[in-house]
């Protein structure tokens, strides 16, 4: 991703800021109720966090939002009409970390994949990922082990590098590459002792997330294989209080229903989020249910994500090691928990 | 690939009860481009579309040789299926796809056909079973093998007559409980084996029906010789989307809405859950 970096002054950033708010809706990390840092459209430059761990929740909802109109169906005089939603406004999301872009861009590729899901790659297509690299580690986070972080080699149009007075630019697509250019005189080309500080600022976040923390290797061969006791999950499951909050701040959970809403004498076929972990996701009309019992829905929401099967369909683990999961987690069944517990083969709650 | 989630508009032609709680509906596409164009397989399956109620999977119980109706035959199980049941001829629903894969038709010919239905399982064979008919000469000897819990849940009662009726057809019909009136078999569908002369080796077997009566019908039929590639099933999950992206119908990383629903048993053995 090195060629083509360029710089630019932190003090020119907000005219930078400015025309891309001109050409496109910029999502930015700005500062939330409580002290939170959320994924929000800006309506000014400065309102741009540079210097925060990760957000509550990934900027996930601005390519799949949580309700997703689909179509409007009315009924008039000629009878029923179905007319299809399109969002597919430009849009910056800028200062993404760098598991976001990655789960960004697993995204994509799930929902260009087999069947391509227009309506998806036509909003998700229109966003620009402007990525800031991470120089120092957050507290949860494992990106290290998922290859999505601290730094970017691929899945982020732009990544940008904090050297302190200056930003560092590294095209990774084309779209990257078309920021730098429309920006013009706001960006020159890197010098080589920035380029090299900015290697040397990898190396060191590297070192300071330490040894790899979440070994899904190991786990993976055992999830793939069923060898994972039914004990293990059980007892995994009675920690889990079916609050779905894994699925909803994980990054890369894309799960969903569909449903007519109501709204102005119409309706609104939407796409909803949903999660694998309630008992309704699997229960069919006739009340029979595959995943009855918790320990199932546990061990299906890591088998997408961690099996041999899957990682060979998707070309990755289902997981970017942001952390998210960690934090919200109820009862401690998270990602580098469950990995622990079936790579030692016990759960110590 | 702007229409993966979008409903063509087609009209409710015909309703028909087939038992107090399952009716058949006939759809015609408003749009003649949407009639003209609209193909599917048997064993495939639509996503149909009450509006204000959303979509439910249902299997066309239609053949594609006769493409004047699409058929579904529906029980009344929830809010959606309640809404369709109130729905008359003229009223418009909504049809997604077909999705899924259907049945390997061109693999079956030349071969006997045996057809085993249970209850609410007939109707995805219903579809199969009228293109082997309307292409009856392609196929070697036809069995229709189908059971209920009481005459009253029989479904297509008029074209059980019919299939009956043709010197090209055996069909033998069960219930698990008589009631009045009824002279025909008593007994689950496994009893039916022994009334009909089974020939394994050279038959493919299609079954449909509740997991139960799966259960015992395969265990039955792996008996009796037939391979695990000869036996062929439909498999029902909940669904959403139909199109293998919303994870709902998931059994390990296969999809009953994009690999299946039609599976043989030998690949039903191999999906974990």
């Amino acid at each position: 991703m090195a060629n083509g970096a360029r710089t630019i002054a932190k003090r020119d950033v907000a005219h930078w800021l400015a025309a891309l708010m001109r050409r496109a809706e910029v999502i930015a990390p700005v500062a939330a109720h409580g002290g939170d840092v959320a994924f929000a459209p800006i309506a000014s430059p400065e309102q741009v966090l540079f210097e925060f761990g990760n957000t509550l929740h990934p900027p996930k909802q601005f390519v799949l939002p949580q309700t997703d109109p689909l179509a409007v169906i009315r009924r008039n005089g000629n009878g029923v009409e179905i007319e299809p939603v399109h969002d597919d406004r430009p849009r910056v999301i800028f200062n993404v970390r760098s598991c976001d872009a990655a789960s960004l861009a697993f995204l994509y590729r799930m929902h260009a994949s087999d069947l391509p899901d227009g309506s998806y790659l036509a909003r998700a297509g229109n966003v620009t990922l402007v990525s800031l690299a991470c120089t120092v580690p957050c507290e949860l986070g494992f990106c290290t082990c998922c290859d999505a972080g601290p730094f970017l080699k691929e899945g982020t149009d732009l990544q940008l590098t904090d050297l302190g007075e200056h930003l560092l630019a590294e095209p990774g697509s084309d779209k990257g590459f078309a920021l730098l250019s429309e920006a013009g005189d706001l960006f020159r080309p890197a010098r080589p002792e920035e380029t090299g500080l900015r290697i040397e600022l990898e190396e060191r976040a590297k070192k300071l997330f330490g040894e790899e923390t979440c070994h899904f290797a190991s786990a993976m061969r055992r999830i793939s294989t069923g060898r994972v006791a039914k004990e293990l999950w059980e007892a995994m499951s009675d920690w889990c209080v079916e609050c779905g909050g894994c699925n909803f701040v994980c990054p890369t959970c894309y799960c969903f229903s569909i449903k007519d809403m109501r709204q102005d004498g119409s309706w609104v076929r939407c796409r909803t989020w949903d999660s694998c972990q309630y008992h309704a996701f699997t229960l069919e009309a006739s009340g029979h249910n595959p995943r009855e019992r918790r320990a199932d829905r546990i061990k299906r929401r890591f088998f997408h994500k961690v099996s041999a099967q899957y990682y060979l369909r998707d070309g990755t683990v289902g997981c970017v090691g942001c952390g998210r999961c960690v934090r919200v987690c109820l009862g401690t069944t998270d990602m580098p928990a469950v990995v622990a517990a079936i790579r030692e083969g016990a759960w110590h709650g | 690939m702007d229409d993966l989630f979008l409903p063509r508009v087609a009209r409710i032609a015909l309703v028909r009860d087939e038992t107090p709680d399952t009716k058949t509906f006939g759809f015609r596409f408003r749009d003649p481009a949407d009639q003209r164009d609209f193909r599917f397989l048997p064993g495939q399956f639509l996503e149909l579309s009450v509006f204000g109620f959303g979509e439910a999977p249902f299997c066309f119980a239609s053949s594609p040789t006769r493409p004047e109706l699409v058929e579904v035959t529906v029980r009344r199980t929830g809010q959606l299926t309640d809404a369709l049941h109130a729905l008359g001829p003229g009223e418009e629903v909504g049809v997604r796809g077909p999705c899924g894969n259907g049945f390997d038709l061109p693999s079956a010919q030349g071969k006997d056909l045996l057809f085993i239905g249970g209850g609410i399982g007939l109707p995805p064979l219903r579809g199969l079973i009228w293109n082997v008919l309307d292409e009856r000469e392609r196929f070697g000897r036809v069995t229709i093998l189908y059971g209920a819990k009481t005459p009253t849940d029989l479904v297509y009662r008029d074209e059980l007559r019919e299939w009956a009726a043709r010197g090209d057809v055996e069909l033998l019909v069960t219930v698990d409980r008589a009631d009045n009136g009824w002279d025909g078999n008593v007994g689950m569908v496994p009893t039916l084996f022994d009334k009909t002369e089974l020939r394994p080796k050279t038959t493919l077997a299609y079954v449909c029906g509740p997991p139960v009566m799966i259960k015992f019908v395969v265990q039955d039929l792996l008996m009796r010789g037939f391979g695990e590639d000869a036996i062929i099933s439909t498999l029902e999950r909940m669904m959403q989307c139909g199109v293998g992206k919303c994870n709902h119908c998931a059994i390990g990383h296969r999809y009953v809405c994009r690999d299946g629903p039609v599976f043989t048993f030998r690949q039903i053995k191999e999906l974990v859950e």
